[in-house]
Formats: C-alpha cells, sequence, structure tokens
C-alpha cells in the first residue's frame, strides 16, 4: 500500500517535470514509431517467408496465413528455382565483381592523376569526375538504349540503327552493357575514396622509405598499397551493395532479353509470379546488404590502427608527369567526355529528333518539349504540356519534399535524444533502429514495407496505392544519414547551451525555439537538403510502391521506354537532371557543403 | 540569503558507479565553498544536483530551508524554477546571440521590461569591465572575455546561489591569476553564495572561505583552507593538498619503514597507533652535518629545480625520493651526503584508518 503511494507520487512529479524536460516521452514516442515503421515492415518480410499469402494462397491451395517451406523449396530447391533466384544471384555476382573489375582501377588511377601528380586543371578534373556520381544512375542505361537500341524492342529505332548500324543483342542488352553502365556510375565511389586516401597520405612516408634506401617498386608494394588497402575494400564493398541496390539499370537494359539481376527478378516475382518468392528474394538481398556493411565495418575498424597523428599537416609532393602531361590529359579528357558529355549530350540531343540519329534539317523539332501534339506518339505532349509528366513532377516533388521535411526533422529528433539520455538503452535502440534501413537495399526495402502497410492494420488502413506510403517509405529509408547527422550535430553543439537556458528559467519550448533550432539550423537544411535531393532521384525504392495514381518522374520514364516512347523517356531524365544541379549547386551555395565528400547514398 | 543544505545525497551512474555517497554538506549564506578533488571525484555531479540538471537518486536538497529535491517526498523543484546561477566550463555562451542577448535573456525569461533588461545589462557589463563588448559575437572574443561574459550572463538574474563548474581551467596561466582576483572582489561586492568546483588546488586554497576536499563521492574534509592545509584530517586530503606533495614514511612500505621507525621515539604514548608519518618539504631543513634537532635523518644529495623563488630539491633517502622546499639556493652537489631534519610540531601522524592522530 505504501509502495503504491509512493510510486504514484514519483510518477506525479515525474509528469509535473515533463513542460521543463520531455526529452524521455519523446525519446519512448520515437522508439515505438521506429519499431512499428522500420522493425515490424521487416518483421513482415520475414513472416511472409514461411507464411502463405493472400494472392499466393489462390495459386498453390493452401489457405492464407498457413506455415509453409513452399516459398524457400521454390525458390531455393525447385525446378523452377534456376530461373527465379540461382541465375540471377550468380548473374549478379558476376556483374558486381565485373564492375568492380573496371570502376576501381578507374577511380584509382584517377585519383593518382588529380592528388599526386601536376595533371593541369586537376581542381577543375576532380569536380566533373564526381558528376557521374551525382546523377541517377539508371542515366546511363536510358542513352545507352537511345543509342545502341535494335528491333528486338518495338518503338522507336535506336540512333545506331537509323545511321546503318544495326547492334548485336550483346551489345544492345544485357550482361555487357549493364556492366559498362554501372561502371560509368561507380567509379566516381573509388576516385572519391582512393582520393582522401592519397591526399591523407603523408609524402614523408615514402621519402622515409627511399631515404632507408627502398627501391620504387618496394615502396609501393611495401608502403604504399598496404595504405590504400582500406580504400581498395571500401569501393569493392561499396561497389557490391551498389550493384545489388540498382534496379533501374538492369531493368531498362536487361529485361528485355529476361537478363534478370536480383533487383529486377525481385520485382518479376513480385509484380507477375508470387509475392512469397519476391520476400524470400528481399530477405536475400537484406542478408547480404547486412553481411556487406558488417565487413565493412569490420575492415574500417581494423585499419583505424593505420589512422597516426603528425605534428604537422601531410605533406603533398606532386611527381611531375614530363613528357606524359600529354596523354594523360587527352586521356582524361575522353574519360570525362565517355562519362559525362556523351550520355547527357546523346540525351539531350534525341530529344530534338523526330528519329533519333537521323542527322537531317527537317528531323530537328521541338515537338518533344512544347509540342501540343506529337506526330509519332498519338494522344501524347511535349514535355512541358504532358499531363503525365507534369503530374510526375508534381508528385516527385510533393513526395521527396515531404519525405525530406519528415527525414530532417526525425534525424534531428533522434540526434537530440540519442545526446540527452546518453549511455541510456532509449539512445543504444534509437540509434541501431535508425541505422537499420541502411543496412537493407532500396528494394528489399520497399517489399518490406509493402507487405506490412499494404494490408490494413488495426485503425491504419492499407496504404497501397498511395502517397502517404511513399513519403513515409522514403522518409524512413534516409533516415540512417538524416539520424547520423542530426547525432552529430548535436554533438557537437553539446548539452551545455541548451542546460545554461535551463539556469536562465528557459522552459522546453522555449529552449527548443531560441536555443537548440536557431544552433541547428544549418545542420536541419543539410538534413532536409540531401534526401530531397536523393528523393528526387530515387527509384529502386519507389519502383514497386508506385501506382498509376502516383506515378513520380523516375518511374515514368520506365513507363515511357516501357512503351517506346524515347524521346519523352530521355526529356524526362534531362529534366530530372536539371533540377538535381540546380539543388545541388543551390545546396552547396546554401550550406558549403560538398557533395562529393558528404553523402554516400547507396542504391 | 541563501544556505544550501545537501542531506545524505546519493548518484550512481548505471550500476557500478557510485558518483556521490551519502553526502552530507552545509554551504553557509554568504560562503564561498570550494569542491575540491581529482577528476572523477562527484564534485561536478554534486553541483549539477543543487543546480537541478542531474536528479539525486537520494537524499535532501535543501536552499533557506526550502526543500528543493527529496527521494521520500517525491519532491523535485526544477532547475528553470531554481533561481541560480551556473558557469559552465566550456562557458557555453549562446554563438547565435551577441553578448547583450546572452546576458539578457535571462532576465527576459522573468519577464523583465525591455528598458529595464537594457539597463541591467549595461550594469553588469560595467561591473565585470566588458561594457564594450555589447555587439560582438562570442566567436569574436578571447577566452578571457568570453568568461566575463558567462559570469556576466549569470550575475545578470542576480542570483542568490552562483555555481561555477571550472571556469577558469580553459585560461592561460596569467589570465587566470586575473579571474581569480576579479571572483574575489565579485564575491566582496555581491556577497552571494558560490560553490566553485576544482581540482586546482590553489584556485580552491586561494579563493575559499571553506573547501571540502572529495575523494570517491566522499567528503573527507569540510574546512576553511588554511586548517585543511594545516591540519589535514585525512592521509589523502594530506596528499592532496600542498605542491609539491607532502613526503610520507609509513610503517608498512619497505624502503620507508627505517626512516618511519626513527621518528618513534619522538611520540612514545602514540607509537602504537601511528602507521604513517607525513612532513611538508617545506617543513624539512637540511644542513650538510649532523644537525642537533631531536628528528634527523641521511640522505643522498639528487638534484636541484629552481622555480625562480624556491628551490625544489629531491633527495634520496633509503632507495626513495623525497621533496623539500629552500628558500636558498642550497651549496651542494649531486651525490653529496646531507642530513635532513624537522621538528616535532610539524609531522602529521595517521593511524592505520588513514585518519590524522592529533599530537598530544
Amino acid at each position: 500500500m505504501k509502495g503504491q503511494g509512493m510510486r504514484i507520487r514519483r510518477l506525479v512529479t515525474e509528469l509535473r517535470l515533463l513542460p521543463y524536460d520531455p526529452t524521455k516521452v519523446i525519446g519512448f514516442l520515437l522508439c515505438a514509431a521506429l519499431a512499428y515503421l522500420i522493425l515490424a515492415p521487416v518483421l513482415a518480410l520475414l513472416l511472409d517467408t514461411v507464411r502463405v499469402n493472400l494472392r499466393d494462397s489462390a495459386t498453390i491451395g493452401i489457405p492464407t496465413g498457413t506455415f509453409t517451406t513452399y516459398f524457400l523449396q521454390r525458390t531455393f530447391l525447385s525446378r523452377v528455382s534456376e530461373v527465379l533466384f540461382w541465375k540471377p544471384f550468380w548473374q549478379t555476382l558476376f556483374v558486381a565483381g565485373a564492375v568492380c573489375g573496371i570502376a576501381i582501377p578507374m577511380g584509382a588511377l584517377f585519383a593518382w592523376l588529380v592528388v599526386r601528380t601536376d595533371l593541369p586543371g586537376s581542381k577543375l578534373v576532380s569536380r566533373l569526375m564526381v558528376v557521374p556520381y551525382m546523377i541517377p544512375s539508371w542515366t546511363f542505361a536510358v542513352a545507352w538504349i537511345s543509342v545502341f537500341k535494335n528491333r528486338r524492342l518495338g518503338g522507336l529505332a535506336g540512333m545506331l540503327e537509323t545511321m546503318g548500324f544495326v547492334p548485336p543483342d550483346w551489345l544492345a542488352y544485357g550482361a555487357l552493357p549493364i556492366i559498362v553502365c554501372e561502371s560509368l556510375h561507380v567509379f566516381p565511389f573509388a576516385f572519391l575514396l582512393f582520393g582522401n586516401a592519397l591526399r591523407s597520405m603523408d609524402s614523408q612516408l615514402e621519402e622515409s622509405a627511399r631515404v632507408l634506401g627502398a627501391s620504387s617498386f618496394t615502396i609501393s608494394r611495401r608502403i604504399v598499397l598496404p595504405l590504400l588497402k582500406p580504400a581498395l575494400l571500401s569501393s569493392f564493398l561499396l561497389t557490391f551493395s551498389r550493384v545489388l541496390g540498382s534496379f533501374g539499370t538492369p531493368y531498362i537494359l536487361g529485361s528485355g532479353v529476361k537478363y534478370y539481376l536480383l533487383p529486377t527478378a525481385l520485382y518479376n516475382s513480385y509484380k507477375v509470379g508470387s509475392p512469397g518468392v519476391a520476400a524470400v528474394i528481399a530477405c536475400v538481398t537484406v542478408l547480404m546488404g547486412v553481411s556487406l556493411v558488417a565487413l565493412d565495418m569490420f575492415f574500417v575498424r581494423e585499419y583505424r590502427r593505420f589512422i597516426t597523428l603528425g605534428g604537422k599537416g601531410a605533406i603533398l609532393r606532386k611527381s611531375p608527369l614530363g613528357g606524359l602531361t600529354l596523354p594523360a590529359l587527352f586521356f582524361t579528357l575522353i574519360a570525362l567526355g565517355i562519362t559525362v558529355l556523351i550520355p547527357l549530350g546523346t540525351l539531350v540531343l534525341t530529344t530534338f529528333m523526330h528519329r533519333p540519329g537521323l542527322f537531317t534539317v527537317e528531323n530537328f523539332t521541338l515537338d518533344y518539349w512544347i509540342g501540343a501534339t506529337i506526330p509519332a506518339m498519338v494522344g501524347q505532349k511535349g514535355f512541358f504540356l504532358n499531363p503525365d509528366i507534369l503530374r510526375s513532377l508534381k508528385n516527385s516533388v510533393w513526395v521527396a519534399g515531404s519525405a525530406s521535411l519528415l527525414c530532417g526533422f526525425l534525424g534531428m529528433l533522434v540526434g537530440y535524444v540519442v545526446v540527452r539520455l546518453p549511455k541510456s538503452r532509449v539512445a543504444a535502440y534509437l540509434r541501431q533502429v535508425s541505422f537499420l534501413p541502411y543496412l537493407v537495399p532500396s528494394i528489399g526495402f520497399a517489399a518490406a514495407s509493402l507487405s506490412f502497410f499494404a494490408v490494413p492494420r488495426g485503425p491504419i488502413p492499407s496504404l497501397y496505392g498511395s502517397m502517404f506510403l511513399l513519403v513515409l517509405v522514403m522518409s524512413l529509408k534516409y533516415l540512417p544519414f538524416a539520424s547520423r547527422s542530426g547525432i552529430t550535430a548535436m554533438m557537437q553543439m553539446g548539452n551545455e547551451p541548451e542546460e545554461a537556458a535551463r539556469v536562465c528559467g528557459a522552459g522546453w519550448l522555449r529552449r527548443m525555439g531560441r536555443i537548440v533550432l536557431p544552433l541547428q539550423k544549418h545542420a536541419l537544411l543539410t538534413g532536409v537538403l540531401l534526401p530531397l535531393i536523393s528523393g528526387m532521384k530515387e527509384q529502386s525504392l519507389v519502383i514497386m510502391l508506385a501506382t498509376p495514381g502516383t506515378e513520380l518522374m523516375t518511374t515514368q520514364i520506365l513507363r515511357f521506354i516501357d512503351y517506346g516512347y524515347t524521346q519523352l523517356a530521355n526529356a524526362t531524365v534531362v529534366g530530372i537532371v536539371g533540377i538535381i544541379f540546380i539543388l545541388t549547386l543551390s545546396m552547396e551555395r546554401l550550406t558549403g557543403a560538398n557533395l562529393a565528400t558528404g553523402f554516400a547514398s547507396r542504391g | 540569503m541563501a544556505e544550501i543544505v545537501l542531506k545524505n545525497i546519493r548518484k550512481t551512474f548505471g550500476p557500478s558507479v557510485v558518483a556521490v555517497d551519502d553526502l552530507n554538506l552545509t554551504i553557509q549564506s554568504g560562503s564561498f565553498v570550494s569542491l575540491l578533488g581529482p577528476s572523477g571525484c562527484g564534485k561536478t555531479t554534486t553541483l549539477r544536483m543543487i543546480a537541478g540538471l542531474d536528479t539525486p537518486d537520494g537524499g535532501e536538497l535543501y536552499l533557506d530551508g526550502k526543500l528543493l529535491f527529496s527521494e521520500s517526498e517525491g519532491c523535485m523543484v526544477p532547475t528553470e524554477k531554481r533561481g541560480m546561477g551556473l558557469v559552465f566550463q566550456s562557458y557555453a555562451l549562446w554563438p547565435h546571440m551577441t553578448v547583450a542577448q546572452n546576458v539578457s535573456f535571462g532576465l527576459e525569461m522573468r519577464g523583465m521590461p525591455k528598458e529595464a533588461r537594457r539597463k541591467r545589462v549595461q550594469e553588469v557589463l560595467e561591473l565585470l569591465h566588458i561594457d564594450t563588448l555589447q555587439n560582438r559575437y562570442p566567436s569574436e572574443l578571447s577566452g578571457g572575455q568570453q568568461q566575463r561574459v558567462a559570469l556576466a550572463r549569470m550575475l545578470a538574474i542576480n542570483p542568490d546561489v552562483l555555481l561555477l563548474d571550472e571556469p577558469l581551467s580553459n585560461l592561460d596561466a596569467k589570465l587566470r591569476l586575473e579571474m581569480r582576483t576579479e571572483l574575489k572582489r565579485l564575491h566582496q561586492t555581491l556577497k552571494n553564495t558560490i560553490l566553485y568546483v576544482t581540482h586546482d588546488q590553489l584556485e580552491a586554497m586561494t579563493l575559499s572561505t571553506h573547501v571540502a576536499v572529495m575523494h570517491n563521492g566522499r567528503i573527507l574534509q569540510y574546512a576553511p583552507p588554511l586548517t585543511i592545509y594545516r591540519f589535514p584530517a585525512d592521509l589523502t586530503v594530506a596528499a592532496f593538498v600542498g605542491s609539491p606533495p607532502m613526503n610520507f614514511f609509513s610503517r608498512s612500505e619497505n624502503e620507508g619503514s627505517d626512516v618511519f621507525r626513527s621518528f618513534l621515539p619522538l611520540f612514545p604514548g602514540l607509537a602504537e597507533r601511528v602507521h604513517t608519518v607525513g612532513v611538508r618539504p617545506e617543513d624539512l631543513y637540511l644542513s650538510p652535518t649532523p644537525p642537533l634537532d631531536p628528528w634527523s635523518y641521511p640522505a643522498i644529495f639528487e638534484t636541484v629545480l629552481p622555480t625562480g623563488s624556491d628551490w625544489i630539491v629531491s633527495l634520496r633517502v633509503h632507495k626513495r625520493t623525497i621533496f623539500l622546499v629552500l628558500r636558498e639556493e642550497p651549496r651542494i652537489k649531486p651525490g653529496e651526503q646531507v642530513w635532513i631534519s624537522t621538528r616535532t610540531e610539524k609531522l602529521h601522524l595517521f593511524d592505520t584508518q588513514q585518519k590524522r592522530i592529533e599530537s598530544p
């Protein structure tokens, strides 16, 4: 009896103190929200691999909700497992390996040229090299298909075919183009990672070895290469997780010849096959994603021992290229042309031509931008008048905008609670759960959200087909970055400015309004703008969630490609790239942050 | 007037870390009390509990007889309502506000009208000689100026209790002396109660009316600074206060036990109880020949560290090093034999419980 009275009194005290410091309550609410929005969908996905869902129950004749190993057997052991899973699985590994083989040496070479040699204009080169990483990954695939497309797919002919050369299938579709396009997108990662590693490597390390009598070969083998190993491993893992998470490129270049990778196989199973099998494949991608991040973290920890603090900043000595200057410059220009100018140039050019590749005066047109009717496409209008494009633009802005605001706000709250309740269980939980979406490849995350939110749960109706689902999933997928930056920003600020305000007599709302938010303005801006940029080009995450009413620009492109409306697809790509350039530049202007060093988003 | 009373205050972090252990302390109104101790001894936690930023696990806390916190009563007055001032070690100035805005914030929270606020800010800034800096931002100030603004911000609301958490530790030596003088002057003028947390014994000794020496979450001695220096209640206090530290000779240690035994004839009645004998470096004398004092001991001269005003001498006595402070330069070479001596009343005696034994 007495104990109970005490407990009630303590509760009353807690409640009375609530307006002064509601951190614990906010923390508790956040924990509950993230458990429902992140943990539950992933668990639902796991459950879907062993439980019969509504759509499958009709086909396989087992009642909904029954536990079964049918999907596991079908995916891994049955006669169709080869087509459903194993072939896409091995092809994914093959493509990822090949992309590593191209992108990493390419990135490392240019990093060395820019950082360690006297290559003219190296500053400009290093800025341009990052452009392929800024523009959406599937841009290259869209450009590729406009050039190399052959008769196998319907719609307009590709540029080369129009010019009289019919590209063979192996050049137009499948492994080769996928590998090339993914490499072009991924190599800036390797470039950045190696660039940073080389930049932080003191020339004196090599000079010490030289003073002790080591030859150049010995120096590279014993000093330079071991120090570059972390960059090498990180590029390797990042490339793998990129390929594992990217949907657009294999969809555009592989579907026509039934060359599937795991993301497209998952999509196919979900759209036309069995959702149960899709859940199994999604779980495999989640598992692969988790192990890649675990490996990366292990290596980062392993190599942290390498970081040494010198008395002064690292001294960089640039080796003269001498007679090799011109060839190196020429080579760099060609590479920049292939990675940036040619793909974007092709895309822009095609939107002004009735038949891409036919260079006659009457073939050029503005119809695909401002035409009220397009002769070759019945019922379609030019970019600026096209209702499909305009609606998808509106949807994209709306979804990415709300998602980034929600995400930035959630990230800041997570940061606030984690820093204000250090060492508490709430803080540890929030850190881990808000990081979880990072481990899950986009398409797997979408699959998980779909299996959880597509059916009514208690008071919440089915969200499938609603814009809200897109906003929710997008903001959760980017939460790892937002919460990380929120935690860092709050840590940097520390508790003391707020405590000083408490001592001065300011209540919680006033402290937020007068002290915390003004001090976090900058971080909050970055925390909103980065997800906004990523959201505008997001495709893998939304492809399974978008429905005819909620089409985004990125998914609209795939519809246009499916219909063979090359110029409209390309015009939409150009539109997105333009928006992203403007957003990126204004963010750099506003926050002084450099995208090249800030945000390593994953497929 | 503001008297702070802590009764059986306890605070633990996690299952194993006891930060403050059953602490009892009465801080009289108008006094300048220092909490002195090594880092991690619980002094900052104590200060934060008084401010209300940390909640004790148990015990009671009073300000002028009014209950601020009680575990059994379920009472906890929030920081915002305590009306105390607290200066942080990092100053915690708000970087997005000017000096004047920083200082005026607390007044604003109390609903003071604008004109009155402006006057009060001016007054406080003048008191601290920084009235020319009104419109600067914290990043445009030097460390010493930031320190003054942090003080001004808390003094503006004219708190009865001013809490200072290692406020001088980020300043260089010259500024530190200047600010110490400033703090003492302010205390003499404003007469509010000040609780000062520091690990610097010189600060605690020079500023305070009372010093509380803390160790492992407990208060070992609470007394005026000179009492602490002259009559340390405890072996730990004796070892912590004083620089260079007191020399100890203990019954249990091998190297010192011969020296220890040589002291015993000086206090025959206590010979059984005494476990450790301590003597401050400045209470030891040095002579090249055996002196006539009641106690002396041979030693080997090792080296000398001249500080300018004093000479700190290190000597080898039975394989261990002891320190002396001399006011004059010693005329002895390293390796030479010398004799050390002291007067009986300069010896500090401690029992097996490490407690001070009052000499008869």
